[in-house]
């Protein structure tokens, strides 16, 4: 464990550098979105007949594919990021805090690919305004579309204020040492700032946190996200009530595993040891390794209730999951992760940042994977199997998979830029790191637990 | 919107002067009219109550239409349930009854305009658009109204000749591989499987689930007759209803259709373009690029534009060779699916005896025929070439089974008339038909036991008659019933098991062609993203998930 002491410098750090390093991956992640834009725009020119997708039935295609399994997806690191930072906040694991700003800027970032997704996927996606909103009255009642867009969006809001707020505090502590050309947006984001407000402040972000708390099992990725595809009666592969604990550990193993990368990267390029301390990692491993297990624990549930004794609709449905070799790769890549994360847990000489690295992008890896399989495999199994062209076949086109990319880029440049504005490290976490007493402010600390020594493994 | 816009419709300014030229046009007050859409969109907003609404304009309407039939606040409750809404407070304005249905349409174009509802005018069409909402959406079981529009379909009829399939495609210049209506032959376990075929339209369940997932309330079931369509100028194309139905009978527009709207109007000058439905909005032939379609049971033809005569009538419906398809009102007891659903072989046996077009006796050449010959029913027989005994037997059969026999607006009860044409000959010829002999000659009555009087045909006899000609269907059925979508579409024939598979037909998709508007003759095509998708997909990797 490093020696050094966390100061505020080192969080500042990456707002007032700019090296050849950050330019040239910025250029990338910029190239990466801008060759998904005009992969689309060829696509809005031409019809979603550029994708591989195409009707179940007769006409031997998958309805939804790519865009559906990504969207729901990156709802999942959406809403396991937040749920993550919720925690931090909520049931006091102090430990995690130099990583909970990262967590809900992944949410952020998660929610602006999965709504981007929801455009690219339509095909009429100019009429979202009219006809959706035109209608929000009559179809809330019905649509579990409707919901999901509902719920993201209230979402959304939460996540933003929740992040606003946190980040309130820190632009007007910092504000000295944060540099001139952003005034404006600085402005912004400490309009009517008194810190009379601090304690309230305190008090909303924590009813924010149990809010997400306690509507993430009912409501988002554990409820509405599923929903999407379990309440539907004639598609056996998505049917069922294990799919809200699915989803929801699902959305909890990814968002871990972007987390932990992200936070990888930030502690790499800007020696950050004793702030996302390896601590932190072995932690959030131990986290992944049990969220894993449940994932596993729930295919197993959700295969097996069909395979032993029907009903055929079911048994047809397993029995295909099961077989498909890209369900084997991915569901053998998670359990031997798993494996992995036990076996350092056991003998910490085992563990290093590098195969935490692995694991996380092989658990992002298999849950992308498996998010595709499960939209897809629903259309190949349904419960009127009548058609020769059913199985039909897909396989994302260049446009879609160039999606992916193009989300990806759409995330890492929403972190490039917010890395130069703000403080991708709270200052509380600072604060906490130094016991509390290194800031010139020096405002009362006696509604927070701050003050007591921390503990750490 | 934008801020500096004063107006009040979600479409702006420039919408709005429209609406008032389009208001100057007609010989109503432009100002009321425009006044009038103001409030209607504070009423679409929920800041005025409907019938405050109405309160408030019913003087005024008074005097500038002479008439105001719309709902009174207390009428209003009642007409609510019958889910009329503005729509059919609109459709009071139309004072008399001798208007053509487009001019009734056109005033309601007006009418709607005036109430500020035409909230997308279509980009194509120009039309305004009807946003019929409160009607429009019943996702709620068991819509009121005594028209429900469906099916009764007997499989064993069917010949896999694939001419519905043809039809569809033609009436509505469907893309290749786009089968509204399909039929296949299948494999499955049980004793007979000579005859497991299955004849697949759009099933018009009254619980539609394509309708209850749709996030615009683009799929929708027509409130008048129970019809689920998709509103082109609505659909987002996110595909959720193809999802969410069970038969897997939805085709989305992945590219631009191969028959532009120009074409399709232009085929169709009559009354109708064969697109936009009587309440306005654009729910007929194939769907525009990006959105979704699938079988409508030809809207066009049920609001009279295709004639008076095509009311009630299909495209594959006409065009079934066999009269395997009746297409009518399932909530009429008196229409052609649901006689045939009481009694599905009287069904067979009436259309291979009374359509005269086939397979009937041809009247002209019994009277021929039969010219010369005595008027005992052996004469009548032997001389006749058209008549045997077990024809006659039958046709008798039917007559003696059947309720007010050649009564009724059923396309069936032409059968009938034929019939009983062919017996008013005979009776002119001298042959009592009814008569204790002919009957018992006929088997259709029992001799009267000594002593006692002759009680006339003998129904079950009649029956058995029937059952003899043409078979009874081996059962009946709703096609994955247990789903709970309350399909329209009732099936006689074998019921295609879990295990069942579909196996090549009699014909083959790739050797028949159809005709379009466009003048183009394609095949039709049966696995559409082989022969059709993959050719615009980028990057076709040739392989499957
Ligand atoms: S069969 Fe039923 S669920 Fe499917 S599209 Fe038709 S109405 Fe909708
Ligand atoms: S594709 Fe169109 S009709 Fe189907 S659910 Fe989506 S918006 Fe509704």
């Amino acid at each position: 464990m490093s020696t050094k002491t966390p100061s505020k410098a080192d969080i500042l750090r990456p707002i007032g550098t700019f090296s050849k390093k950050y330019l040239a991956v910025y250029s990338i992640a910029a190239l990466g979105l801008i060759a998904f834009l005009i992969a689309w725009a060829y696509q809005l020119q031409k019809g979603l007949i550029v994708t591989g997708l195409g009707d179940w039935g007769t006409g031997g295609g998958a309805t939804w594919g790519l865009y559906i399994g990504a969207f729901i997806w990156w709802v999942g690191v959406a809403h396991g990021g937040i749920i993550l930072s919720a925690s931090v906040r909520l049931l006091g694991m102090d430990r995690y805090m130099p990583v909970a700003r990262i967590a809900e800027m992944t949410t952020i970032g998660g929610l602006s690919a999965a709504g981007f997704y929801i455009l690219v996927h339509m095909g009429r996606p100019d009429r979202m305004v009219t006809s959706v909103l035109g209608h929000f009255h009559i179809t809330v009642n019905n649509s579990p579309l409707v919901w999901d867009v509902t719920v993201i969006t209230a979402y959304f809001v939460l996540s933003a204020t929740y992040l606003g707020l946190t980040i309130r505090y820190d632009v007007n502590r910092l504000r000295d040492d944060l540099p001139d050309k952003f005034e404006p947006i600085y402005k912004i984001i400490t309009f009517g700032y008194s810190e009379k407000e601090d304690e309230i402040i305190q008090r909303m972000v924590w009813w924010l946190a149990a809010a997400v708390i306690i509507m993430a099992p009912l409501l988002l990725h554990g409820g509405v996200i599923p929903w999407l595809f379990s309440l539907l009666p004639a598609m056996p592969a998505w049917t069922g009530g294990i799919q809200g604990p699915m989803f929801l550990s699902i959305a909890l193993m990814s968002a871990i595993s972007g987390v932990m990368i992200i936070s990888y990267t930030f502690r790499r390029v800007y020696n950050w040891e004793h702030i996302i301390t390896d601590d932190i990692f072995r932690g959030l491993l131990l986290w992944l390794g049990f969220f894993t297990l449940l994932f596993l624990w729930f295919q197993l549930q959700s295969v097996l209730n069909g395979v032993f004794l029907g009903p055929l609709n079911t048994a047809h449905a397993a029995e295909g999951k099961m077989a498909h070799p890209a369900y084997q790769v991915a569901m053998t890549m998670i359990f031997l992760t798993l494996v992995y994360i036990f076996l350092q847990a056991i003998r910490p000489a085992l563990f290093s940042k590098t195969r935490a690295l692995i694991a996380s992008c092989a658990i992002l890896a298999g849950t992308l994977t498996e998010k595709i399989l499960f939209v897809v495999e629903g259309f190949f199994h349904p419960t009127f199997d009548i058609y020769s062209a059913t199985p039909g076949t897909y396989f994302p086109s260049l446009i879609e998979i160039l999606s992916l990319v193009g989300t990806v880029s759409l995330v890492a440049l929403l972190f490039l830029n917010l890395a130069k504005l703000v403080p991708v490290v709270e200052l509380h976490a600072i604060e906490h790191l130094t016991g509390g007493h290194d800031h010139e402010h020096g405002h009362e600390e006696t509604t927070k637990t701050e003050t007591e020594p921390e503990v750490k493994a | 919107m934008s801020t500096d816009d004063e107006s009040f419709h979600p479409l702006g300014q420039e919408w709005e002067d429209e609406l008032e030229t389009m208001l100057d046009d007609t010989e109503y007050d432009s100002d009321l009219g425009m006044e009038m859409a103001k409030d209607a969109m504070r009423v679409t907003k929920g800041e005025l109550s409907e019938a405050d609404f109405h309160e408030k304009y019913h003087e005024d309407v008074m005097d500038e239409f002479g008439v105001d039939d719309r709902p009174t606040e207390e009428a209003y409750e009642e007409a609510k349930k019958n889910a009329g809404g503005f729509a059919e407070m609109l459709k009071s304005f139309d004072g008399d009854g001798d208007e053509s249905r487009r001019d009734v349409m056109k005033k309601m174009g007006v009418g709607a305009a005036a109430v500020g509802l035409g909230a997308w005018g279509t980009a194509e069409g120009g039309q305004p658009n009807v946003a019929d909402e409160s009607g429009g959406h019943s996702s709620e079981a068991h819509r009121e109204g005594d028209t429900q529009w469906g099916m009764a379909i007997d499989l064993e009829r069917c010949d896999g000749c694939l001419s519905c399939v043809v039809a569809c495609g033609e009436e509505n210049n469907l893309d290749q591989g786009v089968n509204w209506m399909y039929v296949l032959d299948y494999e499955d376990a049980g004793a007979d499987t000579s005859r497991n075929r299955l004849v697949r339209p759009c099933q018009h369940c009254t619980d539609a689930p394509c309708e209850k997932v749709c996030p615009t309330t683009a799929r929708h079931t027509r409130d008048k007759d129970g019809l689920v369509l998709t509103d082109y100028d609505v659909c987002i194309g996110c595909r959720y209803c193809q999802v969410a139905c069970p038969y897997g009978v939805n085709y989305f527009q992945w590219d631009e259709p191969d028959v532009s709207t120009e074409e399709i109007a232009e085929a169709n000058d009559g009354e109708g373009d064969m697109m936009v439905d009587d309440r306005g909005r654009w729910v007929d032939s194939r769907s525009p690029r990006g959105t979704m379609s699938k079988c409508t049971m030809c809207p066009s033809r049920q609001d009279g534009f295709s004639g008076e005569e095509k009311v009630g009538t299909s495209a594959c419906e006409d065009a079934c060779p066999p009269d395997a398809i009746q297409f009518g009102n399932m909530r009429d007891e008196n229409s052609d699916p649901q006689r045939y659903i009481e009694n599905p072989s009287r069904g067979r046996a009436l259309r291979d005896l009374g359509d005269k077009e086939t397979t009937a006796p041809s009247l002209n050449a019994i009277e021929e025929d039969i010219a010369d010959a005595d008027a005992d029913l052996a004469s009548v027989l032997e001389a006749s070439e058209d008549l045997d005994e077990e024809t006659l037997r039958t046709m008798k059969a039917i007559e003696i089974v059947t309720e007010d026999f050649g009564e009724g607006d059923a396309d069936s009860v032409d059968y009938e008339v034929h019939i009983s044409d062919i017996f008013d000959l005979l009776e002119e010829h001298g042959l009592d038909l009814d008569s204790q002999e002919v009957l018992v000659e006929l088997d259709l009555a029992d001799e009267p036991d000594e002593g006692e009087e002759f009680d006339g045909a003998d129904e079950g006899d009649a029956q058995d008659a029937i059952d003899d000609y043409d078979g009874r269907p081996s059962s009946s059925f709703k096609l994955l019933e247990d789903v709970g979508t309350n399909p329209n579409v009732v099936y006689f024939g074998n019921e295609p098991g879990p295990n069942a598979e579909q196996v090549e037909g009699p014909s083959a998709y790739a050797d028949i062609s159809y005709e379009r508007a466009d003048g183009s003759e394609p095949n039709l095509v049966d696995n559409r993203k082989e022969e059709v998708l993959d050719e615009g997909t980028v990057g076709d990797a040739g392989v499957s998930l």
